[in-house]
């Protein structure tokens, strides 16, 4: 029995690393298709095309297994924890922007128009008109208001929250019936960003779904809506008849159904029980694809599982035993045996989609006689340490225990520690000096604000050391540095000093691997994974049976 | 001995019921008491899980606000013997709390869909199980050493040695994916729904506790009748000229049950625990995967809930085993008199 990898991140649609010239730009164009991010750099690009041509057809209850979850699951168009609640939020709730499957954020959202001042402090946000919430009331004004102070309540503690945190809730003005404009607390050139995240659902005025003993009616814009819910076991979404996109969605019904087990979701899928599942286990590739009337469907993805050094607690303060950690890591290897081969190999940098990765520098390959030496040089030959991991996503668990094999070459001895999640993610969480952990698809400086500054949320590995302080300095330049080549070069220096002295082990980038059953079309291969299956179908909106 | 003392025993002796009935008495009166002292471990179980409950519904999304904001919302700050007594009171008067995860739905709530789930695969299970096992066990003893013998023994033994996880998977890949589609390979259950009304859902679940727990009660029941069908008395029947059928059937099974009976106690107890790993193979909604799914998120009123309720059906059924297996064997019968 194996449980489920239930690794859930929730800001994977952030796309940072704008500058303000081209926000402003981009803010001009108003309704129409905006570019972020430019092109993908370091993962093969998949081939777009469509798995077939047939056209939509209305009908058919789609029932889709969903890795982990639990009692704890829960519905709230701005809110999730688990896998299941990320199925969920995207039948029923919209946001005013979308990242396409190519990680580009366009206008094909709840807003006709959103709109910045020259200096980015003011922006004016102008929704649909005519476009009604499942209780047949329309969506206006007060709603987006009510939307975004509910999003960063403090009190509520919403995930969506945290990267809208220059938003002032009491300067956001009504203008008109379906326009309202915030006043932030300073400028902010990512607001678009954070707002086309999954998790920034346009909500009705009062919602509250999930407020002990005055639960309102569980409703969105989206193309379903809830009928049952039970938390841990399955819920029920019929189908929107007054949804604003024509013609869609195709199905009457979505049933999502979770299952913790991974043996049980794919012989589900196998039985034919259900008519798509997340997150196949590598192993069971073949299987899945093997079986007449079922397939995987792969989305390269920028998600990553490091091994984290605490770069300020011994042994890791000494850059040279973070250095001969990294020489240690045979990469192919890792992603062959950790990841099934179903991944890309890492060279310790992570936001490869970003347009700014740094290519330039060197893979960097396994090295066991440099590792010995550097670990000679800082005192720490034989060296022996505990590295504690969990079960919280493909790779950790795995990652680790090819990474104590390899190390036993360079004489050094890796205990992997495996927690339960609940002892990982305890008061040590963060404090660790050797732990594994995982992390979604972001642009560059979304993740360094996440993971890699001391304001950071996440920052496992302590970074930037006494010795590389500069790094924050270059931070700080580059979120100002309107001009993109001249932000570019910041961003290879910032880039260059986690290269040469970071103490994240990144050695690679997960594929995600659903299954279907082939009569489900619409699915698209080599999208750029964020959420699973094509995320979930575009919200079972753009998928149907053939 | 002072003549005091000598009253209050007299008092006691008196006051000790004598006979099967003051027997079931002093088992209910131990058996509450176990459950009492059960209660203690399985809070002071509870209270050392590592990590607390807001981390553990969190996990790594938490934040130090949404941390905040759900510890008091869960009230994690009593202290633990307040809590226990608080939770005892309430066990007490049949108040089992409420959960500590999504919307604090009572306890009763969470379990009670699942509770019937797993008696109904449990009491499925146990009656087809226990007459099949006992039937092969008094058919091996009475073909000893025939190849019928030797095929179930050989049978049961690697059935024995499987895990139950390994015959479900086995069963979903024989009968439910890859060689026959004829079963559902899951056993999916919507909530609301009764189980009764899933009949083709519950096949295999059954089929793997059946396979899971026939043997032990098929093997003691074998060399329990082994023994019997060796004694005298059963000699003495055959001499008599009884036919063979009926020796076996009137004479040597109701002795040689006794045992069995016991087994079949445990068997069915362990069932009720140790379903877990059958519910989670077929995705089946029933206690076990709900305990595993409360001890991962640190729900203590589920966790404490349903661990008083395995503790109880085991000491319940324990006592009835006892109850019964005096009941059918006269030596011990007649020996509490």
């Amino acid at each position: 029995m194996r449980r489920a990898r239930t690794g859930v991140d929730y800001k994977h649609t952030e796309a940072g690393g704008l500058t303000r010239e081209e926000l402003l730009k981009r803010a001009a164009v108003g309704g129409g298709a905006i570019l972020v991010g430019g092109s993908l750099a370091g993962v093969a690009r998949g081939a777009t095309d469509a798995l077939e041509a047939t056209a939509p057809k209305r009908g058919g209850t789609f029932r889709i297994g969903v890795s982990g979850g639990s009692a704890k699951d829960f519905i709230d168009g701005q809110n999730i924890v688990t896998r299941p609640d990320q199925a969920r939020i995207v039948t029923g709730w919209e946001t005013l922007v979308v990242f396409d499957s190519q990680f580009k954020l366009k206008f094909d959202g709840l807003a006709e128009e959103i709109e910045a001042n020259k200096k980015a402090d003011v922006w004016t946000i102008r929704v649909h008109d005519g476009i009604e919430f499942h209780n047949g009331k329309t969506l206006g004004a007060a709603d987006v208001r009510y939307s975004l102070q509910r999003l960063i309540n403090k009190k509520l503690g919403l995930f969506g929250g945290a990267a809208l945190q220059s938003v002032d809730p009491a300067r956001i003005k009504k203008l008109d019936k379906r326009t309202v404009r915030c006043t932030l607390k300073q400028a902010d050139g990512t607001i678009l960003d954070a707002l086309g995240q999954y998790i920034a659902g346009i909500v009705p005025v009062g919602y509250s779904p999930t407020a002990v003993g005055k639960a309102k009616p569980n409703i969105g814009t989206g193309p379903y809506k809830v009928q049952s819910f039970t938390p841990g076991q399955q819920s029920v979404h019929v189908r929107n008849p007054n949804y604003w996109r024509t013609g869609q969605p195709y199905f009457d019904k979505v049933v999502i159904i979770d299952f913790p087990d991974d043996t049980a979701r794919v012989n589900a899928l196998l039985g034919g029980q259900v008519d798509a599942i997340t997150d196949v286990p590598p192993a069971q590739v073949a299987i899945v694809n093997g079986h007449s009337g079922t397939k995987v469907l792969e989305s390269p993805s920028a998600a990553w599982t490091p091994i984290c050094m605490r770069v300020d607690a011994p042994p890791f303060n000494d850059v040279r035993v973070r250095q001969a950690m990294r020489l240690i890591a045979d990469r192919p290897q890792m992603v062959a045996q950790a990841l099934s081969g179903h991944g890309h190999i890492g060279n310790d940098l992570y936001a490869p989609f970003d347009e700014s990765y740094a290519k330039s520098l060197p893979q960097r390959h396994q090295d066991i006689e440099k590792a010995k030496s550097l670990l000679k040089a800082a005192g720490q030959s034989n060296l022996t340490v505990d590295l504690q991991s969990t079960n919280g996503a493909l790779g950790m668990n795995e990652g680790a225990q090819v990474f104590a094999q390899q190390a036993k070459a360079a004489g050094v001895t890796v205990n992997v520690k495996i927690l339960d999640s609940g002892a990982f993610y305890g008061d040590q969480y963060l404090k660790w000096s050797f732990s594994t952990d995982f992390w979604g698809s972001r642009n560059y400086l979304s993740q360094v604000a996440a993971g890699s500054v001391p304001t950071a949320p996440y920052n496992e590995t302590h970074w930037p050391d006494s010795a590389h302080q500069k790094f924050l300095s270059l931070y700080n330049q580059a979120r100002v540095t309107a001009n993109r080549k001249k932000q570019a070069k910041i961003l290879l220096d910032m880039q260059t000093m986690e290269y040469d002295a970071g103490g994240y082990i990144v050695w690679g980038f997960s594929t995600l691997l659903d299954g279907y059953a082939t009569k489900v079309k619409g699915l698209k291969t080599g999208d750029k994974g964020v959420l699973p299956l094509n995320a979930f179908g575009h919200g079972y909106r753009t998928i149907w049976f053939g | 001995m002072s003549s005091g003392a000598a009253a209050v025993a007299g008092t006691f002796a008196r006051l000790q019921p004598r006979g099967i009935p003051g027997f079931i008495l002093r088992r209910i009166v131990l058996g509450i008491v176990t459950l009492f002292l059960v209660s203690i471990v399985v809070f002071a179980a509870t209270q050392t899980l590592p990590g607390d409950t807001a981390r553990a519904i969190l996990g790594r999304t938490a934040t130090p606000d949404s941390l905040a904001a759900l510890r008091k919302q869960l009230n994690l700050d009593e202290p633990a013997v307040k809590q226990y007594t608080h939770w005892l009171g309430g066990f007490a008067r049949g108040d089992f709390g409420h959960s500590r995860v999504g919307t604090n739905p009572p306890v009763t709530e969470v379990i009670g869909k699942r509770l019937e789930n797993s008696a109904v695969l449990v009491l499925i299970a146990g009656l087809i199980s226990t007459p099949l096992a006992i039937a092969l066990g008094a058919v091996s003893a009475r073909r000893r050493d025939g190849p019928f013998d030797h095929a179930a023994s050989i049978t049961m033994l690697t059935l024995a040695a499987l895990p139950e996880f390994v015959l479900g998977i086995a069963f979903v890949v024989l009968l439910g994916t890859t060689v026959f589609t004829v079963l559902p390979a899951v056993s999916l259950i919507p909530p609301g729904d009764s189980p009764w009304s899933h009949p083709r859902e519950l096949i295999l679940p059954v089929l793997t506790l059946i396979v899971a727990v026939c043997p032990y009660t098929a093997r003691i029941m074998r060399a329990s009748m082994v023994e019997v069908l060796e004694s005298d008395y059963v000699e003495m029947a055959r001499l008599k000229g009884i036919r063979e059928q009926r020796v076996v059937w009137r004479h040597a099974v109701p002795n040689a049950i006794a045992p069995t009976i016991q087994v079949t106690a445990l068997n069915l107890a362990y069932l009720a625990g140790g379903i877990v790993v059958v519910e989670y193979v077929f995705g089946y909604a029933g206690i076990g995967s709900g305990l595993v799914d409360a001890v991962h998120n640190r729900d203590v009123p589920v966790v404490q809930a349903l661990a008083m309720l395995i503790a109880a059906v085991y000491i319940v059924l324990n006592v009835i085993a006892d109850v019964a297996a005096i009941l059918v064997s006269p030596r011990l019968r007649t020996s509490l008199q």
